[in-house]
This record gives structure tokens, sequence and C-alpha cells, in this order.
């Protein structure tokens, strides 16, 4: 498989070819990366003399109706200066503390019994996102992209300099019945366990695995019984080599 | 630069004041609610704009509607153009094409747009344009532009910005493996910029 180089994606969000969650991930690092930004910038500059280069003349009624509904329509207040990566980066947070500000609004509302465990729980996502966005960000990290199974996407970008990567997969159903996913890294010694996971009711796993990824050779997931297994008992779902 | 080379603004100026704003300045007139200057950024834009998104999304009816969406979307966010940070036309056609692919990929969740369109009857969505546009100097630059890339590198940047594809989409439609295409589109970018002396 693949282990590209993070930066070598300028090209391909610059035309708009990222798949969403990656483009936001990217989004992430493009904060911390100069180059990338530089390089990205031109390539917009690059993108814009091809779609400029496609000049079509729009239907005349189009103007009309443009002015007609500008009328109506506020314009959005100024802002101080922004970057459009860190407007980006919003809606990456969003995302994945969106669940987090749901549990809030019922904490909110008096289940007071609860509103200690829910902390909790905001407290280690808002942890997790975090981890996932210094990863992301890391000059080093690396992406390793498993082959799509049954609409399932996976991948692990990772960071050796942290020695934390993040493992994430979409369009992944919930595990059967009482069974787990479980991750591992297969070396020299044979497959060690990365963690278990499940897929949430979006198919969305954002799972942050911390170790060594130096002497790993291969990144399996098997489906195993709760509580997970010291060694696969089963044939891996997705498998890729590092 | 070849001779005769026009501008990409050199669209008649209908205000006929002696000095034509440049887009830029026209721009941030608009995010001070100058709606003639609106008026005006329209007219210079609005081929480029439709003309983008009509590459992508085929639909004339679709594309008419997108393209509105993101007009008024520039009169909309106007306050947020920096021209510190790039030119007025290069924001506007970046947030054009990412709603034209935005429409696309929502598409998709429905239907198999390579099915409709066949898988490789579109390997130079480039060329699929009128005589009328073909003359024009702009495509004749960008024609040469891509005609100096490799193949792969050609085939991957058209099938990504014109054809709306994913860069996993563009690996399948060229057979080729995931991390050539990333690297194809990128060194095709920089060959692109440097070719077209563009800069940020």
């Amino acid at each position: 498989m693949t282990s590209p180089d993070i930066h070598t994606l300028t090209g391909a969000y610059a035309v708009d070819a990222l798949e969403e969650d990656e483009r936001q991930l990217f989004e992430l690092h493009i904060r911390e990366c100069d180059a990338c930004a530089q390089e990205i910038a031109e390539f917009h500059a690059t993108a814009a003399t091809m779609g400029a280069a496609a000049h079509e003349p729009p239907p005349a009624s189009m103007k009309d109706a443009v002015l007609a509904e500008i009328d109506t329509v506020r314009q959005e207040r100024p802002v101080a200066k922004v970057t459009d990566i860190a407007t980006h980066r919003d809606a990456w947070y969003q995302r994945l503390l969106a669940p987090a500000a749901a549990v809030l609004a019922i904490a909110v509302l008096g289940m007071t019994a609860i509103i200690a465990n829910m902390n909790e729980r905001i407290d280690t996502m808002e942890q997790q996102t975090g981890r996932v966005a210094d990863v992301v960000a890391a000059a080093d990290a690396t992406i390793i992209e498993m082959p799509e199974v049954d609409g399932a996407s996976a991948r692990i970008v990772y960071s050796a300099a942290r020695g934390e990567g993040v493992f994430l997969a979409d369009g992944l159903p919930a595990a059967p019945g009482d069974k787990v996913y479980e991750l591992w890294f297969i070396g020299e010694e044979g497959p060690s366990p990365a963690g278990l996971f499940d897929a949430d009711d979006r198919g969305r796993v954002t799972h942050v695995v911390t170790g060594d990824l130096a002497q790993v050779q291969a990144i399996g997931v098997t489906i195993e019984p709760a509580g997970g297994s010291p060694q696969p008992t089963s044939d891996p779902i997705m498998v890729a080599e590092v | 630069m070849a001779s005769g080379a026009r501008s990409l603004r050199s669209v008649p100026d209908p205000g006929g004041g002696p000095e034509p704003r440049s887009e830029d300045e026209l721009l941030v007139a608009v995010a001070r609610g100058d709606q003639q200057a609106f008026a005006e950024l329209y007219d210079r834009v609005s081929g480029q704009v439709y003309g983008v998104i009509r590459r992508v999304l085929r639909d004339p009816a679709q594309s008419e509607e997108v393209a509105q969406e993101v007009l008024v979307e520039v009169w909309r966010t106007a306050t947020r153009f920096d021209p510190d940070r790039g030119k007025a036309t290069t924001w506007i056609l970046v947030m054009a094409h990412r709603r034209a692919i935005d429409r696309v990929r929502s598409e998709q969740a429905s239907r198999d747009r390579d099915e409709r369109v066949g898988v490789r009857d579109h390997i130079r969505p480039f060329d699929e344009v009128s005589e009328e546009v073909e003359t024009r100097f702009e495509h004749q630059q960008v024609r040469a532009a891509l005609d100096a890339l490799t193949e792969l590198q050609r085939e991957a940047v058209e099938l990504a910005y014109y054809g709306g594809h994913t860069y996993r989409e563009v690996a399948e439609l060229l057979d080729a493996p995931l991390g050539t295409v990333k690297t194809r589109l990128r060194d095709g970018l920089i060959r692109l910029r440097d070719a077209m002396g563009v800069h940020a």
C-alpha cells in the first residue's frame, strides 16, 4: 500500500479531489505547514486560470436573478482576517464535537445525576480531538491507506516523531452482535493488539493509537469477541502493508 | 509572453471610466455593500463562474442554479476576501469549483455518475467546449500548458479539475496506483503553474 508523505496531497486538495474527511484532515495540516499553504495558494491560482479558460456565457436572465437576489441578502459582518483554513477547522471540530454538544444540552436540562459522567465523556472527546489535530498537523504526518472493502474505507495518519497515530474509518458497519473490531500492528514477530473500536451510528471511527510504528510492516483489522483477543482469531477484514 | 496576449480582464468596461477598476478593487467595494460594483464584477466573472461549473456538472440548468448560488455567495461573503492573500478571480473561481464539486458529491450518493457518462469517454474533459471558446486566448494558453504535461499528469489534472473526480476515482479511471495519481496531480500543477507564470 501507499504511505505517501502528507505534503504531496496539495495537488489533490487544490483541485478538490480529496474525499471529504481527508479534506478536513488536510486543512488541519495546512494550518501548521506554511510550505503547503503557499503551494496551495499557487495551485489555486493555477486552477483558477484553468477555470477562467472554460469561460462560457451564462444565460442572460441569470444577471437579473442574481442582482434581484443580492438585494434581499444581508452581507456577512467584516471580521478580523482569518484564513479559510481556520474556518474549515471549525467545521472539523464541529463534526467531532457535535455529539458532545448534544450531550451537553441534555445535561443542562437537569439530569444532574449523570452530569459528571457526561462531562468525562466530553473531556475524553475533546482530548481525542486535540490529539487527532496534533497528529495530522505533525510535520512528519504520513497516511497509510487501507484498500476499500464493501464501501468501507480506512486509513491511518501517523507521526513517527509523536509516536502516535489516528485510525480513521468511514462507511464501516457496527461490529456484529457482541463482537468488536480489533486493530493489529503486524511486525516480524507477528500481530500485536493496537486497540479495540466500533463504528458509530454513521459508520465512522476515530481511534487513537500509540506506539512505535517504525517496526510495523502491516496493519490489519479483525472482528473479535467482546473484550478483544491477544492474537487474531479470525481473518482480517482489512489489511494494508506499511 | 506571446505577442498580442490579452490579459484575463480584457472584457470591455461597461462603465467607460478612464481607469477601470480591477476585480480586486471591485470585490473590496462589494464588501462595503456597493451594488454597482457588484454588477460590474458580475459582468467580469460570471462567464468564468458559469463555465467552470458547467464543465464539472454538464447539465445547463443545474449549472445555472449553482452559478447563481456562488455569485450570491460572493456578495454575501465578500467581507472575507483579503486582497493581500490572493486575487479576487482566484477567490471566486475556487469557490465556484468547490460548489460544483459539492453538488457532484452529493449527487453521487444516489447514483453513479460514471455509469451514466461512461468510464473513459471524458478522458479529455477540457476539450469538450464550443469552437467559440476554443479560439479564446486563455483557452489556447491553457491548452498549450496542458499539452506540455506528461500523459498521466494531464489526464489526472483534467479528470480531477474539469471532470470533478476524486483522486481515488481518477486512479480507477486511469488504472493507476493511488500514490501515483496523487504525485502526478501535484507534479502536473507545478508544471502548469510554471508554464502559465501564475503567482499566488
